[in-house]
């Protein structure tokens, strides 16, 4: 069987991204240095009685989409998601290169912790209004979570695999490690990976049942923290091996250097308290490269507002690179989208490197007393970096950590 | 090192409990598929399924812990205390978790769907909702055995499963991690069922034939699904003799297939089989029985042995069709492997539970006995509608 081997260089050829702050890579940039966050009031649920209202939505992205209707009508809303972001990286991968991506070889790996369940609870309502026999399954085809990365595929007629990760918020994370591993031991020539997902009522009720969401914007690290932003979107790269994107003559945005996926072991729902896993994950990713990395730069962090992750999260961090290292939330600027949320951040995470601007904490005026890092509060800050770790932690404990590097 | 050793099994199957269970249910043919009894079918073409019956988790988990896990949960954690009892050895803390599971918990998203409806969206209870990731089984898994390496969970239909064991071999095989508990689990639904019938996709009664799953037969008209879990102790240096190993993975897609039905695309089938093939680094003649995806559906048991005869020509080695013994979907494709390593370790093939008529369309017979036989290498297909493709060799020796 052959190895990953970890001294196989990486290129990241395209990103593609849609959120709440934007609906491409560049819109997206402009409202991270705008510190203009895309936070709100849910407007996807009219008539439901959430005891919270807030949300990151993004809005109509039928205009968006590079397929046509009949083709998107049978797709979920994270799947379209998925299509819009990945068709985005797709053809940055392809623009400029003498040769375009390999497609027979390409995977397509995603995260998703929602899948179609939006359109599942759709035709659960008609179900139980009209009855199993009288509602169209024409709508549920793509509840599975296995949903973005087919549509994916499908859409940009990719034949090197499809895989689906379902390890609810470090689901996009684990996919693009997952990707790393597949091209390292060449399985596959390119990868299509990150993470998509859209809002829905179970999540979002969820999230509430369990006192885990914010009334307002959600304020990461802070001392008036009260838990997360629901958000929604996809965010992809593509991945090569750097010596096949030097063949092809694609322009290299950035290296993905390693990853490194842990466990708690310890709650369904909650951290360590200490951030054991966490703390393990970014060791993970760092040990990837070995001796030869000399420090890291920035942390794109996990942040999401709520008092366990964001107090445990910086015990991790101590513990991994020591106090000295800025790290930041972007889920301040786009909620937390989840299963897609190792997706979107690994993409910010690559322009942040390309732009030497690390994005800020926004709505931070006072860290907590038990988040004692420097959290980059309200504006973004030039800095000069070359190694930025990007994490995602999930249910059940579950942990990945993305290292990557300048080009 | 090259391959990861399986030295336990657990299995929570239709109609068996236990790795000796399920191979006697195999040796016999005996097949799980049943009348429904869990929720109504009336209204639906089909009205079988392999359900997992005779099981008490209460066996396995403590009552406090198993009131927090769902059905899912409950037969993942309850296999993998099977498994590590049958590897007779205790993992180290520093093992991961990998488990495939298809539709994963429908059911429990169901459940908190009619709470909410019941009691309003802010009064659901949480406990549902915690355990209405696809994660929940892995992460019980971690926490009842204090496993901390890596915890994924993979979503991938039909090759949910083998597309874990993959993840799982290139995390030892890489060092991350010395060992591993892989395995897939799942719950069969009402929700699923009735869509999956108003597909058509399962099998069923027409004019004088009965309803069953009839893998490779001429009269198949679809699949019946199955549930449970098989969990597999894999480690990288082997504390016991193993019952075989994970030797080689492919993987590929079907770029013909529609979004819920298999396509035409052989070619691409057959190049997941030879990368297995070669990253088993065997030759194609090395294989001595290939344990199919075959389920009984028209069009992927047509594509499957056209990418058979495309990759094997004259020399198709036997093919043996298991999951009409315990369904599609079942253990999200775990049973498959199981029934492939147990061939290793018995020097045995299985019989095709379901198989009667040839299909001349086919051209070929799929193994209708078990009997004894020379078996080296085997080759595990899973090839899902929608067109994703993982294959899996599997070897008695290490390589």
């Amino acid at each position: 069987m052959r190895r990953s081997d970890p001294s196989t260089r990486l290129a990241i050829t395209g990103i593609g991204i849609i959120c709440s702050i934007g609906c491409n890579r560049t819109e997206v940039w402009r409202s991270i240095v705008e510190s203009r966050a895309g936070i709100g009031k849910l407007t996807r649920f009219p008539g439901e009685t959430f005891p919270t209202d807030v949300a990151a939505e993004v809005g109509e992205i039928e205009g968006l989409l590079p397929i046509d209707g009949r083709e998107a009508r049978r797709m979920s809303r994270s799947d379209l998601l998925a299509v819009i972001a990945a068709h985005e990286a797709v053809s940055q991968a392809n623009d400029g290169a003498t040769n375009p991506l390999p497609r027979e070889r390409a995977v397509v790996s995603t995260g998703t912790s929602t899948g179609g369940l939006l359109e599942g609870e759709s035709y659960y309502f008609d179900r139980l209004v009209h009855g199993r026999a009288r509602v169209a399954v024409s709508r549920v085809l793509q509840q599975p979570t296995s949903g973005p990365s087919d549509a994916v595929a499908r859409a940009l007629n990719l034949g090197g695999g499809v895989l689906s990760n379902a390890t609810a918020c470090a689901s996009g994370g684990a996919a693009i490690g997952m990707a790393a591993d597949l091209l390292r031991s060449r399985h596959a020539d390119v990868a299509v990976a990150g993470g998509s997902d859209a809002l829905c009522r179970l999540t979002y009720s969820g999230f509430n049942v369990l006192q885990a969401v914010d009334d307002h914007p959600c304020m990461p690290f802070s001392a008036e923290r009260k838990g997360i932003t629901l958000g929604e979107g996809a965010g992809y790269l593509v991945i090569e091996r750097w010596d096949d994107a030097l063949a092809r003559g694609a322009a290299i945005l950035a290296e993905l250097c390693g990853y490194g996926s842990t466990c708690d072991a310890h709650h369904a729902t909650a951290p360590h308290e200490d951030g054991r896993g966490a703390e393990a994950a970014m060791r993970g990713a760092l040990a990837e490269v070995g001796a030869g990395l000399a420090h890291v730069d920035y942390i794109n962090a996990h942040g999401t507002g709520t008092l366990l992750n964001d107090s445990a999260e910086t015990k991790a961090i101590i513990g991994a690179v020591g106090e000295a290292v800025p790290a930041s939330s972007s889920k301040s600027y786009f909620g937390h989208t989840l299963g897609a949320s190792g997706g979107i951040e690994a993409v910010i995470s690559v322009l942040t490197l390309q732009n030497q601007l690390a994005p800020p904490t926004l709505r931070l005026d006072v860290a907590a007393a038990d988040c004692t890092l420097d959290y980059i509060p309200h504006t973004p800050r030039p800095m000069a970096m070359t190694n930025v770790l990007s994490n995602t932690f999930g249910f059940g404990g579950s942990n990945v950590s993305l290292l990557f590097r300048r080009a | 090192m090259n391959g990861v050793a399986i030295t336990g099994i657990g299995i929570v199957a239709p109609g068996a409990v236990g790795v000796e269970a399920f191979r006697s249910m195999l040796d016999a043919p005996a097949t799980a598929v049943a009348p429904i009894d869990r929720f109504n079918t009336e209204g639906l073409s089909a009205h079988t399924a392999a359900l997992v019956r005779d099981f008490k988790a209460k066996d396995y988990i403590p009552a406090m812990k198993m009131r927090r896990m769902n059905t899912l949960s409950r037969y993942a954690v309850s296999a993998t205390r099977l498994a590590i009892a049958d590897a007779d050895s205790r993992l180290s803390s520093a093992s991961g978790v990998a488990l495939g599971t298809a539709f994963g918990p429908v059911r429990t998203s169901v459940d908190y769907m009619q709470e909410y409806v019941a009691r309003g969206a802010a009064l659901a209870p949480p406990q549902l909702f915690a355990e209405s990731v696809a994660n929940a089984p892995g992460s019980h898994i971690a926490i009842e055995f204090d496993l901390r390496g890596f915890n994924i969970t993979l979503t991938q239909r039909e090759s949910s499963f083998l597309a874990a064991a993959m993840f799982a071999s290139a995390q030892i095989i890489k060092g991350t991690v010395p060992s591993a508990i892989i395995g897939g689990v799942e719950e069969v639904n009402e929700m699923v069922f009735s869509v999956l019938d108003r597909l058509g996709a399962l099998a069923h009664a027409e004019g004088e034939l009965s309803e069953r799953m009839r893998p490779f037969d001429r009269r198949r008209n679809g699949m019946s699904i199955g549930e449970g879990s098989a969990i597999f102790v894999a480690e990288g240096r082997p504390s016991r003799q193993p019952y075989g190993w994970l030797a080689g993975f492919g993987i590929a897609r079907d770029t013909t297939a529609t979004i819920s039905d298999w396509g035409t695309g052989d070619a691409q089938v057959a190049a997941a089989m030879q990368a297995a093939i070669d990253d088993a680094e065997i030759q194609r003649s090395d294989i001595d029985a290939i344990y199919a995806s075959a389920n009984g559906t028209k069009r992927g048991d047509l594509l499957e042995m056209r990418a058979i005869h495309r990759l094997f020509g004259e020399h198709v080695p036997p093919v043996v069709a298991t999951k009409g013994c315990f369904g599609e979907y079942a253990a999200g494709g775990g049973f498959q492997l199981a029934a492939a390593l147990l061939a290793l370790r018995d020097q045995k093939l299985h019989a095709s539970s379901g198989f009667e008529e040839a299909d001349p369309e086919l051209q070929f017979t799929p193994v209708t006995a078990p009997r004894a036989a020379d078996l080296r290498y085997i080759l595990v297909n899973s090839i899902s509608a929608g067109g994703g493709v993982v294959c899996a060799v599997v070897s008695r020796e290490q390589a």
